[in-house]
């Protein structure tokens, strides 16, 4: 493997690899945060791994570093093949891949040593910010460039998820690594206008076009419906863009902005509804490949979780719900659900299907990977059902009168089972790591290689008006 | 509808950018940044601490900022957009592990701080907060003027009156334990002085108000009760000796007095906002029962009539003693939310406290430690009996 390796498939595989290598770094340091919860003295007091610095080192990692590199890597795969050409450039692709993995890992650094921006979601400080634009807009142009050499004529909708996405997240942070002018409230709803840009248009587009692609092939049937597909992504960039002031709805902001995101919160609910609706009823009558592909497993779990999550965001974004559970740790439920849960599997789900297809190498053990699935389907559904009731037990307490400190005692128990739960999510990650290290060494069962995929194209253009069992 | 690249791309990046102008740029533009009456420029130092805050991710477990439905810590005044105008980056935060410290200055001493951060455990065992030890004696410093700064101009008028209490009460601790005693207990009023535990300690009073006190006390008064909790090493004047309380005595009611208003300029904090009062009497039973060795709970008046106005409706109003007239606040306009911080509630006893205690100004404490006695020479108004 050379440095900037120019074979094809091989940038795909390398955004992957670096994907599965970030998650087994970044839950060890959500276990490590989640154990100080527990038992604040365990680690003794290091300034390095004092829980204020692990925790943007483990979000951190975790969205830019697992979710992102996974689902990029997806990408490279799925633009050139439903475009029926090749990647514009592995070379440049592989460029950015090194750039990408300086951005996550020098944000590491940083961060354990005390350097951070301070803004939630957007802790990198401005020499990171510069470097992610640049490897973002480095992407942007190998993927626009592989988009202009289609041999397909329509372009399917993972690859305007994705494509959307690259530009929309180089524009946000540009906005947000611009910091320096903005003071006390105008800096906080920057803040949150870029932090749930985050989520709304950089982790759950690369998500939802992995879906888009995962799905329906690994299912061997077209997509539902093209129509709702359209109306997702229109709606998708229309409301999820105006939701950032959610964060802040019982701050002293101007109430006309709060209006502004809690009405868009829920209408973001046509976006999430049209997607559930579209690929689930592209797997109606088809269930059963669940069983058969842990790509699909993982990726069809993802958008029930994404259902969950998105259900859960709308609802916590009314004033009235978010009384209650603003500042406890059903939030903190909540952004599991959505990024362990929802883009986690999915991104697990790029990595067994897609790394077989860019390598030829089948999946070192599928009976390991579905080993993995069940822990962090554990895991996962553990962290909500425990950090949601934990919240509850303080929202209503805090409404209640009970001072903070008073109810600290009876949150121990919750995160005693949190750091429980988050341990089967790092063997889970572990075993993802070693997984995929023994496929790319060719320890997987010796099989032909695998056929060239399908093209979705066909399928789609055959269904375009007509799906199958209309 | 067919989907280019060009629409796709184009199209939803208009559609983003008008949402940056929507929701980002036009606020920004249309928000007045006028400074609300507390908010001030930070000192160098406190910018420091700022930084030492940022740099060691306070803000993931403390947020600034209180919310109208919100009680407990600093809810005396729901925050204000004025409040942050000098705030660069924002520390709103988005989860409440920690109390909310927007309004944390002043609310305790220096050395109270110092000792939390050494290990938060010492102060308040309950807490979760990591050890700050590892900070060097110059980041805690800074860290520590940062955090008697929140709250702005009303936490500079809590940080002057701890400064001033601190000066008198230091020079009492300095005479010895009894002088220190007595100087204590003069500045709790009469009526709590010598009113008793209306609730009698039984085993199980005793039990809760051992809980109680492991939870809030045991830190700076430590397991006998003889102010040598892990704390205590940072603290001056030091916590409290309860075990010498058996020879000077000290009634039900001054206990409950002291832990619901805390003392002012020692790092005794209050404890109003979080304990209840019959937890505050189990709590003053338990400390009378283990440490002092007696306890006047259950000895008349007990019960509800111990916590009523001791007035007889057929007799004249007692005269008002030296100390009710209200000591001169450093700014007028801050009165009202000074005294609210104080505890200027109502309270069990009838009358405003908080804001009728006497001040060093007035009895000149630091020159002249005034016995109890001497401090308030009325004998105990006759209580009504059931």
């Amino acid at each position: 493997m050379r440095f900037l390796d120019d074979q094809p498939g091989s940038a795909a595989r390398n955004w992957l690899l670096s994907g599965a290598v970030w998650m087994s770094t970044g839950v060890l340091f959500g276990l490590l945060a989640a154990i100080e919860m527990a038992a604040p003295d365990f680690l003794g007091g290091y300034r390095a791994l004092v829980f204020g610095r692990l925790r943007p080192s483990h979000f951190n990692t975790i969205i830019f570093g697992f979710l992102s590199m996974s689902l990029i890597g997806a990408g490279l795969h799925y633009v050139p093949h439903l475009c029926a050409t090749r990647l514009y450039s592995d070379k440049l692709a592989n460029a950015a891949m090194w750039l990408w993995n300086l951005v996550v890992l020098s944000g590491i650094v940083t961060f354990l040593l005390g350097y951070t921006s301070a803004h939630e979601y957007g802790e990198y400080i401005w020499p990171i910010d510069i470097l992610a634009v640049i490897t973002l807009l480095l992407l942007a142009y190998v993927v626009f460039r592989t988009i202009a050499r289609r041999e397909e004529p329509l372009i399917y909708v993972s690859i305007w998820y994705f494509g959307a996405a690259l530009l929309w997240t180089a524009v946000t942070w540009a906005f947000m690594g611009g910091t320096g002018a903005r003071y006390g409230l105008n800096d906080a709803v920057w803040t949150w206008f870029f932090g749930h840009n985050i989520f709304g248009l950089w982790v759950t587009p690369l998500a939802l076009a992995v879906a888009y692609y995962v799905i329906p092939r690994e299912a061997r049937t077209p997509l539902y419906s093209h129509t709702l597909s359209l109306i997702a992504f229109w709606a998708l960039i229309t409301f999820y863009s105006h939701t950032g002031t959610h964060h802040l709805l019982q701050a002293p902001v101007p109430a006309w902005q709060k209006v502004i995101a809690s009405i868009d919160s829920v209408m973001l609910l046509i976006s999430v509804y049209a997607f559930c609706a579209n690929v689930w009823l592209t797997l109606r009558g088809r269930l059963w490949r669940v069983e058969q592909s842990i790509a699909l497993k993982f990726v069809f779990a993802g958008t029930i979780w994404f259902f969950i999550v998105s259900t859960q965001g709308s609802a916590q974004s009314l004033m009235g719900l978010q009384r209650l559970t603003h500042f406890t740790n059903w939030t903190v439920g909540h952004a599991h659900i959505g990024l362990l849960g929802f883009a986690g599997f999915i991104a697990s789900g790029a990595i067994y299907g897609i790394l077989p297809q860019v390598t030829g190498k089948p999946i070192y053990s599928a009976a390991l990977a579905n080993f993995q699935y069940w822990l962090m389907l554990l895991g996962t559904g553990g962290f909500a059902i425990v950090l949601t009731i934990a919240g509850l037990v303080q929202g209503s307490a805090w409404l209640n009168g009970e001072a903070l400190y008073r109810v600290l005692p009876e949150l121990g128990v919750y995160m005693v089972a949190r750091a429980v739960l988050g341990t089967f999510v790092v063997v889970a990650a572990e075993i993802q790591l070693w997984n995929v290290t023994l496929t790319l060494l060719g320890r997987g069962p010796k099989r032909e290689p695998l056929e060239p995929a399908i093209s979705l194209f066909d399928q789609q253009l055959v269904e375009g008006q007509e799906p199958e069992g209309a | 509808m067919q989907m280019t690249e060009r629409a796709f791309a184009i199209g939803s990046l208009l559609i983003l950018l008008a949402a940056g102008v929507g929701v980002g740029f036009i606020p920004a533009w249309t928000t007045e940044q006028k400074p609300s009456d507390i908010a001030r420029r930070r000192t160098p130092l406190e910018a420091r601490g700022r930084q030492v805050y940022i740099q060691n991710g306070c803000t993931y477990c403390h947020t600034q900022y209180i919310r109208p439905q919100d009680w407990d810590h600093g809810a005396v005044r729901v925050a204000q957009q004025g409040d942050y105008v000098f705030d660069r980056p924002h520390l709103l935060g988005s989860e409440r592990t920690g109390p909310d410290l927007s309004q944390e200055g002043g609310l305790r001493t220096d050395d109270w701080h110092r000792a939390h951060f050494m290990n938060p455990r010492f102060t308040r065992p309950a807490s979760i907060m990591p050890q700050f030890r590892f900070l060097t004696d110059g980041e805690i410093t800074a860290l520590i003027a940062y955090v008697q700064s929140l709250g702005g101009k009303m936490a500079d008028a809590r940080v002057t009156r701890q400064k001033m209490w601190h000066k008198a009460l230091a020079a009492a601790f300095a005479r010895g334990t009894d002088a220190n005693f007595a100087y204590l207990h003069s500045l709790v009023p009469e009526q709590w002085r010598t009113m008793p535990n209306p609730y009698p300690p039984t085993p199980e009073a005793l039990a809760r108000g051992r809980f109680i006190y492991e939870q809030s006390c045991i830190g700076c008064h430590g397991n006998f009760g003889d102010g040598n909790g892990p704390a205590a090493r940072w603290l001056y004047p030091k916590p409290a000796n309860f075990t010498a309380l058996r020879r000077i005595g000290a009634s039900g009611g001054l206990l409950y007095y002291q832990i619901m208003n805390g003392i002012t300029g020692s790092s005794m904090p209050y404890f109003k906002t979080e304990l209840e009062s019959e937890k505050i009497w189990d709590v003053s039973n338990y400390i009378a029962v283990s440490f002092i060795g007696r306890s006047d709970g259950n000895t008349a008046p007990r019960g509800a009539d111990a916590a009523l106005e001791p007035v007889d409706p057929h007799a004249p109003p007692p005269p008002a003693p030296e100390s009710v007239t209200a000591p001169p606040l450093t700014s007028p306009a801050l009165q009202p939310e000074v005294n609210a911080a104080r505890g200027g509630m109502p309270m069990p006893g009838g009358g405003r406290q908080g804001a009728s205690s006497p001040t060093p100004a007035q009895t000149g404490p630091a020159q002249t430690l005034p016995s109890p006695r001497h401090a308030h020479p009325r004998p105990a108004p006759e209580r009504r009996r059931p």
